[in-house]
This record gives C-alpha cells, sequence and structure tokens, in this order.
C-alpha cells in the first residue's frame, strides 16, 4: 500500500503530459514506456501494459538453482543440444533455428518454433539467456517468450536494470499479470523457468469451467503462485490483437503445445524438459 | 479429560512412534475421535503396506486415513535440481551450515537437542521450531536420509517439515521402503499423498522447494480459505497448490483451529537421525499486488 498512493499521484499528474510514459517511481529520472490508452484490467485498477503499474521489487536470485537441472525419468526431453526433431516451425514444418553446442538461438524473423508433442496439465523446465552485450530497450531488448499453445505467454526478456511495463516484464504472464518479483540475471548468463501449468477446461456446452492456472519460479524464486490466467495473452495471434484485453479462446483440448517465440531479438535457450502431471483427482 | 492419557500408553506400545505426531499438537479431540483412540489402533497390511483401515474416513469418502490400499504414488527417479541453491537477496538464511541459533526446542523454547557437525544438523531428543514467525513463505530446505536404512515404513528416516508448527509435509526415507500413500515422502501427513514418489537412496541429498500459503479465519473463528502447499521434491511435483484440511496428525483427518496470521517454522524429530543442511525461506505473497 505504502508505494500505491505515490505511484497514483505520479500517475494523475503524468496522464496529463503523456500517454506512453511514466517517471520511474524509485528515483524519478528513467522513462517507463507503455500505454495508458488501452482497456483497464479486470481488477479496474491498471490498464493493459500500464507503464503506472508499480515496478516489482527486485530480488537478486541465488547464483544456483536449478541450472543444468538433468530430466526426471519420466520427464520427455525436448531439447539438449542434440537438434531440434521434437519442434516444427510454426507453419508445421521443420524447425531451422540454429542450435550451437548446448543451446539453439531464435532465428529473428525466422518465426517461432512449436513442440510436435501436446500436453495437458505440466511441469516445464527451460533454461534462456538473453544477449550481451544488450541491445534494445524495453521490449526491444531480448524479448522471447514461451507461448503456451501459442495463447497463453510467459514473457522473455532482459529485464535485469532494464525497465518496461510491469507486466511485460521477465516472469510475467505478459498483459495481465507482473511477477512478484524481478529476479533477473543479467544478460548473457543462463536463466530457469519451472513452470506448473494447469490447462484451461470447458464444458460440453463450450462454457469455460476451469481457468489457465500458472506457477513460475524465475531463477528459483516465486514470480507466479497459481496465477488464474483472464485468458488468451495479446498481441501473440491474430485471435487477440496486442494490447486489447485479454479473453479466453475458443474451446480447445487440454493438450496444449510449447512454443518459443520470436521477437525479432537473439536469445538462447538450453536443457527443456517437461512431465505431464496426472492431476485426477487434483484437477 | 486429557486425551494425553489414554493416547500414551498406546502410543509407547507401538513401534511407530507415533508420540511425538499424536501428543504434542494438542489439536480438539472430537467424539468418534475420542472412541477410535481408545480402541487399540490396528495395524493391517495390504500388498506390503502397513497401515490403518481403523481410521476415520477421508473426506472424500474413498480412503481411510493412513490407508494401505490407497494408491502409492508413482515411482519417478529425478534428476539434478537445486541442491546447494543459493539463497536469493531477500532470504532468511536459517540453516547455513553454522549453527542452529535461530532455532528453539519446540517443547519447552530452550537450547535446541540437535547436533550440528560438518555443516550438516542432525535430529536428535526433540523437535525444534524457529524463534521467527512466518506466514505465506517459500522455502528451500535439503534432507538426507540415513545409510544403512533401518526398519521400515513410518519406522525409516521419519521427520517432517512443519508450517506454522502443525501444517506438516512429511519427510521419511520412501526409496524402496513402502507406506500408507498419505504418508509417504512429500506427502501432507494424513491427508494428501505425493502426486510421485521421487525419493532419493538414503545417504544422498534431497531437496524441498516449498511454497506455503497461510490459512485464513473469519473473526468469528470459521475457516474462510484454507492453506495451500505446492512441493518441488527432487524438482519433480508433488503437491500442486494442494488444499491442506487442518493440523496433520496421526489417524485423525486434518481439523483447523482458529490462529493468527503467522507460525513458526517446526522441524521434527522422530526417533531417527535425519539430517538437513541449506535451509532458507522467504516470503511470497498469495497474490501479485496487495
Amino acid at each position: 500500500m505504502k508505494i500505491l498512493f505515490p505511484v497514483i499521484a505520479l500517475a494523475a499528474v503524468f496522464s496529463i503530459h503523456s500517454s506512453t510514459f511514466a517517471e520511474d517511481a524509485t528515483n524519478g529520472v528513467e522513462k517507463i514506456d507503455g500505454f495508458t490508452d488501452t482497456p483497464m484490467e479486470a481488477d479496474g485498477k491498471w490498464h493493459v501494459h500500464d507503464p503506472n503499474r508499480p515496478q516489482p521489487q527486485v530480488v537478486t536470485p541465488g547464483a544456483t538453482f536449478s541450472q543444468g537441472a538433468s530430466a526426471p525419468s519420466d520427464a520427455e526431453i525436448l531439447f539438449d543440444g542434440t537438434g531440434l526433431a521434437k519442434w516444427e516451425n510454426n507453419h508445421g514444418g521443420d524447425a531451422t533455428w540454429k542450435t550451437n553446442g548446448d543451446y539453439v538461438e531464435t532465428a529473428p524473423m525466422g518465426g517461432g518454433i512449436r513442440t510436435r508433442g501436446k500436453w495437458a496439465d505440466f511441469q516445464l523446465h527451460v533454461e534462456w539467456a538473453t544477449p550481451n552485450p544488450p541491445r534494445g530497450w524495453s521490449q526491444g531488448r531480448g524479448n522471447s517468450g514461451i507461448l503456451i499453445n501459442n495463447m497463453y505467454e510467459v514473457q522473455v526478456l532482459d529485464s535485469y536494470q532494464a525497465k518496461t511495463y510491469a507486466d511485460g516484464q521477465a516472469g510475467a504472464i505478459y498483459g495481465q499479470s507482473p511477477p512478484l518479483v524481478n529476479t533477473s540475471k543479467p544478460p548473457g548468463e543462463w536463466q530457469t523457468y519451472d513452470i506448473i501449468f494447469e490447462s484451461p477446461r470447458w464444458n460440453e456446452q463450450g462454457e469455460l469451467i476451469k481457468k489457465a492456472i500458472i506457477t513460475v519460479l524465475h531463477n528459483g524464486v516465486v514470480v507466479q503462485n497459481r496465477y488464474e490466467l483472464d485468458g488468451m495473452t495479446d498481441g501473440i495471434n491474430s485471435a487477440l490483437p496486442w494490447k486489447s484485453l485479454s479473453k479466453y479462446p475458443a474451446p480447445h483440448t487440454p493438450e496444449v503445445f510449447i512454443e518459443l517465440q520470436d521477437h525479432k531479438n537473439p536469445v538462447r535457450f538450453r536443457n527443456i524438459w517437461i512431465r505431464s502431471l496426472h492431476l485426477g483427482e487434483n484437477l | 479429560m486429557n486425551i494425553k492419557h489414554i493416547l500414551l500408553p498406546l502410543c509407547l506400545a507401538l513401534v511407530s512412534g507415533c508420540a511425538t505426531k499424536s501428543l504434542e499438537q494438542g489439536a480438539p479431540v472430537t467424539q468418534s475421535q475420542t472412541i477410535s483412540a481408545a480402541t487399540k489402533p490396528q495395524e493391517i497390511v495390504i500388498d506390503g503396506v502397513a497401515g490403518f483401515q481403523d481410521t476415520p474416513m477421508q473426506p472424500d469418502g474413498k480412503w481411510h486415513v493412513h490407508d494401505p490400499a490407497r494408491p502409492q504414488p508413482p515411482i519417478v527417479t529425478p534428476g539434478t535440481f537445486s541442491e546447494n541453491a543459493t539463497p536469493p537477496s531477500d532470504a532468511i538464511v536459517l540453516f547455513d551450515g553454522t549453527d542452529l541459533s535461530q532455532w528453539v526446542d519446540k517443547k519447552n523454547g530452550g537450547p535446541v537437542q540437535w547436533t550440528v557437525e560438518n555443516g550438516v544438523a542432525v535430529s536428535a531428543k526433540g523437535d525444534i521450531q524457529t524463534t521467527n514467525q512466518f506466514g505465506d513463505i517459500q522455502l528451500h530446505l535439503e534432507f538426507r536420509e540415513p545409510t544403512p536404512p533401518q526398519e521400515s515404513g513410518q519406522g525409516r528416516g521419519n521427520s517432517g517439515v512443519f508450517f506454522m508448527g502443525q501444517y506438516e509435509i512429511q519427510v521419511l526415507d520412501c526409496y524402496s521402503n513402502k507406506t500408507y500413500a498419505d504418508g509417504a515422502t512429500a506427502g501432507i501427513y494424513g491427508q494428501h499423498p505425493p502426486l510421485a514418489n521421487a525419493c532419493r537412496p538414503p545417504g544422498e541429498w534431497q531437496t524441498y522447494d516449498i511454497i506455503f500459503n497461510v490459512p485464513h479465519f473469519e473473526a468469528t473463528g470459521e475457516l474462510l480459505s484454507p492453506g495451500y502447499v505446492t512441493v518441488f521434491h527432487n524438482g519433480i511435483v508433488a503437491q500442486n497448490h494442494q488444499a491442506i484440511r487442518g493440523a496433520t496428525n496421526w489417524r485423525v483427518p486434518g481439523k483447523y483451529t482458529p490462529h493468527g496470521p503467522t507460525g513458526p517454522l517446526a522441524l521434527q524429530y522422530h526417533n531417527n537421525s535425519v539430517s538437513f543442511r541449506n535451509i532458507w525461506v522467504r516470503p511470497v505473497p498469495a497474490l501479485n499486488e496487495p
């Protein structure tokens, strides 16, 4: 609550002068880009991609957590450096991102890659690194994403000492839920996501009966704690234009694929594995 | 009526060493529980799993508390995960191998009777709890079961992690050792089995990465929302935001007693020498924003 009042005051001041930038409440100098001409989020407090939404507190992650975690016995290894057989491009053809040693790098402007397999409720381990030296700023700095079913995005971005609107930071559910804290590592260092995802469910009448739910540990720090998604992420496919309010798509199967986003920046990924959760009675 | 006078002789008669689990919680006892406790517990064995079916039914109506017939969690061989994870900058380090100065004996508040040697704390003589009180937290903790293993079932490497001093995530050596499912490693004791058995062999370090959210009560004492727990055991999701049914206890389903927003973290001594290292917690709110 303490931080909220000055931020609201700032928001009031700057809405007169600008709809796209806010002063950084922490030092009053650095600009944060974003939008205030977008729809209000469901909570009624913030616009989609609102630059005035509080910046997550910075937490320096431990030097090590699950970097290099080897896959459990029931996991499917999606990428271990030995090729992209488990992946295709987002037109269904072979994935063409370049592998180098144990990692694969986005092919800027080459489109995303997605898994050939699908899973309903799952645990996903993935490691990523943004370019070093860093280039660009805000959403143009090491941008990629974990796009679940090309619908629900966990943002990948260089958010180390680099600001952008809160709901677009590393560890955010893009356009919806800022990370609980900003626990980014410096560009070039390997960062981990350990993700628990529960697929949304619809009944036979096509009514949503269970939202998509996600928990994310970023570098071992909880940044999403069983967040219930408001719907699809804006701007990652044609069904929901960028800067519009989240909503659920037409019903889809619980089994979903994983896509790694091409957002025009070279971002590296390694050590990707997934395991089904078989929630059964716990759904 | 002092339930301890009834339970104590019963517990002493059992090799399972239930005394610490049953007696120290002080949870209210209902009429039906009193009756079942007054009858000598009948341990039974089904398919090599020792447990009970003279216990109350779980709320789902399918299984008794500690039911040996409840399906065994599937065995998953873990990979490496967060061993030796260094704490984030906002963590409170509860044990880094130096000493147990942030802990006290749970029963009397005095000095802990556990030993610390070579950077490892070993359970002995009594439960311990933190001097700090915690609400919603993320916990990292590593434990190691004694080798060679001794005894079986609940008698093998038994300890536990108690959130707010009363909600237990079981610590047990379940590597090649069967026990009732709701008492398995990473289970919410007596309530909810782990989604998988991800135990490493005794003698190897194992990790818990746990997100715990406190239960909330109305001013009238009614439960507003239960506690929740998510557990990664050796990197495997063993509990996924699982609702806790109340204080965990031997042979009784969970039951809530209203309490405040914070409580101590406790580690159990359950007649076995279990080792611990690298324990840290950090606050983690249930919601993203206030």
